[in-house]
């Protein structure tokens, strides 16, 4: 029988391995406070319970998978054989570190493997909502904007996306057949190139007669977003700092491939509603380029609801990676993210529920952190 | 003397926000008589609003009445209970709000929504409640009652939907109807129609009005009794004929001067704007809140403590808020600006010649069958604006003047037709295709102050941008040089080029929005009614600094409106428009001295005049102005004509008049012979000779 440090020394425990989170939390608040009159719309936000309530959530997950290393006691894979199955609270008996939150069928720590699964979520949710908010933008601005066939073509493309059955689609992008293909590559060279002819084109647009400033910034872009594009696409970063699993890349793209119609559809009637403006007359009426119009004129006034929109985005693709996580799909099956996780613990759910339990706790507290945000964001932008 | 139906005594109603305590309306006392209707008269901001939903009992969450009671039929409204409340309002007491279509329930036909008021109030059945409304609609002058009873609101046109919203509140037989800006959001000519109504059904059922505007004019012609308000108090308030004749407050006196009447002239005798802004409401000054912006302002006293109301000798209930009515002489003429000498008009710079644009609406975008329209939006359009000059076009919405706008900017190439800006001919030229010396020399100022700048770029870097686009000052340093004169130029502080747009008020933003159309030395400015969404006292300010500014540059003026009276202040020349159609054109003296097109007549009649010293005859005008997808045959006006059974024949209905030349430079588009035209008196007559 292993000792148990019972329910006290769990939460006690637990708050003691956050030390670093709490720390790094504590100090943004104190700052964000001093300098709340000057931070605009992020100042607002904590100053109002819900907006607080969400920064907290959203920055306690955020410290958490930066400082993970630090807050999780074992490592995601370690084995320690006496603790399969091992109640909360049990102290492992070699180091005298209890696992605070049980262990799952293969012995592992389920407290540390959901720190570390954090980590998998935060880098990859983000990421691939940004890359689809560039997809997104770049295809709904002319399609709001030029209306007419462009409008009809783009918006037909984006609804069959939206139609396509979003787990089938997953089935089909990572099965071996279809990965071994150059298929997921080719899609990867496609939403990567992106965020590279964006800043291009919001580069080339905005600073024509500053020659001096164009090019200085087209070719940091060019340089910077091609080597990362290599490495990320091609696997071929001469300095072999940027590299990414296949399998990875995969999920990567899939999420981005279904959540970019999304952002196409949001930023399609924003550009159809500010498109009626009379500053975008007044741009027309001084020979502005249309391509000017959307990204300067158009663009920065659609900010307000497409950060609501990225904010809850994110918590969708939360959900989605613990979606295919638990179907299986994409991630190896020893991963400690928290979709494989809920999976892997839901085979022995009614003798042991924790190691299902913690994944799917953490899962619904950043993504409830996340809509906190986006509601108190929509708030705080409607007042303005 | 009868019970007042509505006495509001030192009533004071305070907004809690973050900042705390804001008040809305200080110390505001009214009696509303049987019968009598009220205007409530003030720039935004004023609480004149807030008054009528405190009335109501309709404050926001945030307002709250903190002083002072309102009394409805001697009855302390703050004592009554929820139920009575209810029971009160829509019944005793009914509202008509600006907007018409926020009103009406979208999804409810007419007939449902007007029966629904004495099913409620009165609980009397279906057939009872039918046969009322159809009375209503009846009284409220609607064509095809029956029809209109089956309607859903979208169905109909604004004013026929304001109209419905009016016989919606009469349904219940209020005591007492409050009227919020009624008829801001509708034509003139639509706008005449409804204020004749309001004041037609007020004398038939002997209900009591409130009528809430920011028109003096409107006022005066509705209203007995008149309120002015200047930020959150009531300054002065007598009966009509008293306050215009003999006005007792320096604001209302300066509200007065700075709109444009029929005596004033852009060259002899210019608008005086009242100097300054609005307070914000948390930032009034202490004593009298008009204090900062007054001529007669005296250190010490009138800032002392805050003023109370006095009353005017010799008026009866006439009362100023103004500690130095005695001292101040009333009927010194103001400080004008210098009179001008009158430009002289240089060579033909744009010259449109029988220009037409037709919209093709398409019922599939993808697969462009279906069923196309065709929607003339201007058809058979031609003048000639010359260097200097100041060129109006007059029409009320539908009648294509936002399209020729289009078209001269190149927004929209022209179907057919010829327009020349300097030699040039720039008709089939988009304005992509435009190279940047034509983009430049033909620029507009826009209508709405909160929607001319981006929102997101600070004030300097878009009129930079516009420098930049122009091809203006080889560097960033000089383009800023320029920029900082633009400003100086609008009579801004050179501080406002780190400002954002929101940071401004809306007579500051629409000066940026001068600065930014005269950024490219321009041949042609068109303005498309730069004035009429900012505050009365502050249009006489920005309507003076476009003149000026076009004076000295000789730049030719495009100036789009529907306000005949800022048209004949400031416009050399006019241009009537009506479905695409040029109904009259003319020197602005010709405009407004008979003959007249029928419309130009109508229109005439239309504008509410503050000033009592002129008279009008009334025409008004029946129906609405018909849609251009589907114009009227024949002359586009003959459905609303009412000299049109002059006219031997069905020549009206079938063929369009030709322009006949009246005088010199004096066009009319019309069937009516010479002889009636002939016969025709003058709208607007002076009742005093002397006028100074």
């Amino acid at each position: 029988m292993l000792q148990n440090v019972g329910f006290i020394g769990i939460f006690l425990g637990i708050l003691g391995r956050f030390w670093p989170v709490w720390l790094a939390l504590v100090v943004l608040l104190t700052l964000s406070f001093v300098f709340r009159r000057r931070l605009g719309l992020y100042g607002h936000l904590i100053s109002s319970g819900v907006g607080l309530a969400g920064v907290i959530i959203v920055g306690f997950w955020l410290f958490t998978a930066l400082f993970a290393g630090v807050v999780a006691p074992f490592g995601p894979l370690e084995q320690i054989v006496v603790m399969k199955h091992a109640l909360p609270g049990s102290i492992e008996p070699a180091t005298g570190i209890p696992f605070y939150l049980g262990g799952d069928k293969l012995a592992r720590d389920v407290f540390s493997r959901m720190i570390y699964g954090s980590r998998i979520v935060l880098a990859i949710a983000p990421a691939a909502t940004a890359i689809s908010l560039m997809v997104g933008s770049l295809l709904g601005l002319p399609a709001g904007y030029f209306g007419g066939r462009i409008d009809a073509l783009l918006s037909f493309v984006a609804n069959l996306v939206l139609a396509f059955p979003v787990i089938l689609l997953f089935y089909l992008l990572v099965t071996p057949g279809i990965m071994d293909t150059p298929v997921p590559y080719a899609m990867a060279g496609f939403f990567f190139i992106f965020p590279i002819l964006f800043l291009c084109a919001l580069f080339y647009t905005g600073y024509s007669k500053q020659k001096a400033k164009l090019i200085t910034l087209l070719g940091l872009t060019l340089i910077i977003g091609g080597y990362i594009y290599m490495g990320l696409v091609f696997d071929r970063d001469p300095l072999n700092i940027i590299h990414i699993e296949p399998n990875e890349l995969n999920i990567f793209v899939a999420v981005a491939f279904a959540s970019s119609p999304g952002v196409f559809r949001i930023v399609r009637g924003l550009t159809l509603d500010i498109k009626t403006r009379e500053y975008i007359n007044a741009a027309l009426t001084r020979g502005e380029h249309p391509w000017y119009i959307m990204l300067w004129e158009i663009l920065p006034n659609a900010r307000g609801p497409l950060i609501v929109d990225t904010c809850l985005r994110i918590g969708y693709t939360t959900i989605l990676l613990g979606t295919l996580g638990f179907f299986g799909l994409g991630m190896s099956s020893e991963s400690p993210d928290w979709g494989t996780a809920i999976k892997d613990g839901s085979q022995f759910l009614r003798l042991y529920a924790w190691p299902a339990l913690v994944p799917a706790i953490a899962l619904m507290s950043f993504v409830l952190g996340l809509n906190l945000l986006a509601d108190s964001l929509r708030e705080q932008s409607l007042r303005d | 003397m009868s019970e007042p139906i509505l006495e509001i005594s030192n009533l004071h109603i305070s907004f809690f926000t973050k900042i705390g305590e804001i008040p809305a309306v200080m110390d505001f006392s009214m009696k509303v008589m049987p019968g009598e209707c009220m205007g409530l008269v003030g720039e935004s901001g004023c609480g004149k609003s807030t008054v009528a939903l405190a009335i109501m009992r309709d404050l926001p969450g945030i307002g709250r009445i903190t002083k002072g009671s309102i009394k409805f039929r001697g009855r302390d409204m703050a004592e009554l209970s929820p139920a009575e409340l209810r029971d009160i309002r829509g019944s005793k007491i009914a509202m008509v709000y600006q907007e018409p279509m926020a009103s009406l329930n979208p999804t409810m036909r007419i007939a449902q929504q007007l029966m629904e008021v004495p099913l409620i109030h009165e609980k009397v059945s279906q057939a009872e409640a039918r046969t009322r409304a159809l009375d209503m609609v009846k009284a409220v002058k609607l064509p095809d009652p029956e029809r209109i009873m089956n309607a859903y609101p979208h169905q109909l046109s604004g004013g026929q939907q304001q109209r419905i919203v009016i016989a919606m509140a009469l349904l219940s037989k209020p005591a007492l109807l409050l009227l919020d800006e009624p008829t801001t959001a509708l034509d003139v000519t639509v706008e005449a129609g409804i204020v004749d109504l309001v004041k037609d059904l007020g004398k038939r059922f002997g209900t009591s009005m409130i009528f809430v505007s920011h028109n003096l004019g409107l006022i005066r012609e509705t209203c007995d009794r008149i309120t002015v308000m200047y930020s959150g108090e009531a300054v002065e308030r007598g009966n009509i004929a008293d306050v215009f004749a003999t006005m007792r407050h320096p604001y209302t006196q300066g509200l007065f001067r700075s709109i444009a009447l029929p005596g004033t002239d852009k060259n002899l005798r210019p608008l005086t704007a009242i100097p300054g802004q609005l307070p914000l409401p948390h930032e009034r000054p202490s004593g009298c809140n008009f204090g900062p912006r007054c001529a007669y302002f005296e250190k010490g006293r009138c800032d002392a403590r805050d003023v109370p109301m006095f009353e005017v000798a010799g008026n009866t209930r006439h009362e100023s808020r103004c500690l130095r009515i005695a001292e101040i002489d009333w009927d010194l003429p103001p400080k004008r600006r210098d009179t001008q000498i009158a430009v002289v008009v240089g060579e033909p710079v744009l010259e449109i010649d029988h220009l037409q644009k037709h919209y093709h609406v398409a019922a599939n975008e993808i697969f462009g069958k279906g069923e196309r329209r065709t929607v003339k939006a201007n058809e058979d359009i031609s003048f000639t604006a010359r260097a200097a000059e100041t060129v109006a076009i007059v029409g009320e919405s539908g009648c294509g003047k936002s399209t020729l706008a289009k078209v001269l900017l190149g927004l929209e190439t022209a179907t057919g037709g010829r327009v020349m800006l300097a030699g040039q001919e720039i008709e089939k030229t988009g304005v992509e295709k435009r190279d940047t010396a034509t983009v430049a020399s033909i620029q507009m100022v826009f209508q709405n102050p909160f929607d001319t700048l981006n929102p997101s770029h600070t004030v300097g870097s878009q009129i930079m941008r516009t420098l930049e686009k122009f091809g203006i000052g080889k560097s960033i340093a000089e383009r800023r040089e320029r920029m900082f004169e633009l400003l100086d130029l609008v009579k801004l502080p050179r501080a406002f080029e780190k400002r954002m747009p929101r940071q401004l008020s809306g007579g500051q933003k629409q000066r940026i929005g001068v600065a930014r159309a005269f950024a490219g030395h321009p041949r042609v400015v068109i303005a498309d009614e730069p004035m009429s969404a900012l505050d009365v006292s502050v249009q006489a300010a920005v309507t003076e600094l476009l003149m000026d500014i076009q004076r000295n540059s000789r730049t030719t003026m495009v100036f789009i409106s529907h306000d005949l009276s800022i048209v004949r202040y400031l416009s050399d020349r006019v241009v009537v428009m009506y479905l695409g159609y040029i109904v009259e054109q003319g020197s602005t003296d010709q405009i407004f001295e008979p003959p007249y097109h029928p419309y130009t007549e109508a229109l005439l009649s239309a504008i509410p005049i503050a000033d009592p010293s002129y008279t009008k005859r009334r025409v008004v005008l029946e129906g609405d102005i018909p849609s251009a997808t589907n114009p009227p045959p024949g002359c586009p006006f003959q459905t609303r004509c009412p000299r049109k059974s002059q006219v031997p024949g069905d020549l009206c209905e079938t063929q369009l008049p030709p322009l006949r030349d009246m005088a010199a430079d004096h066009q009319i588009r019309c069937h009516l012979a010479q002889e009636v035209l002939d016969t025709m008196g003058p709208v607007i007559v002076a009742t005093t000779a002397e006028k100074a």
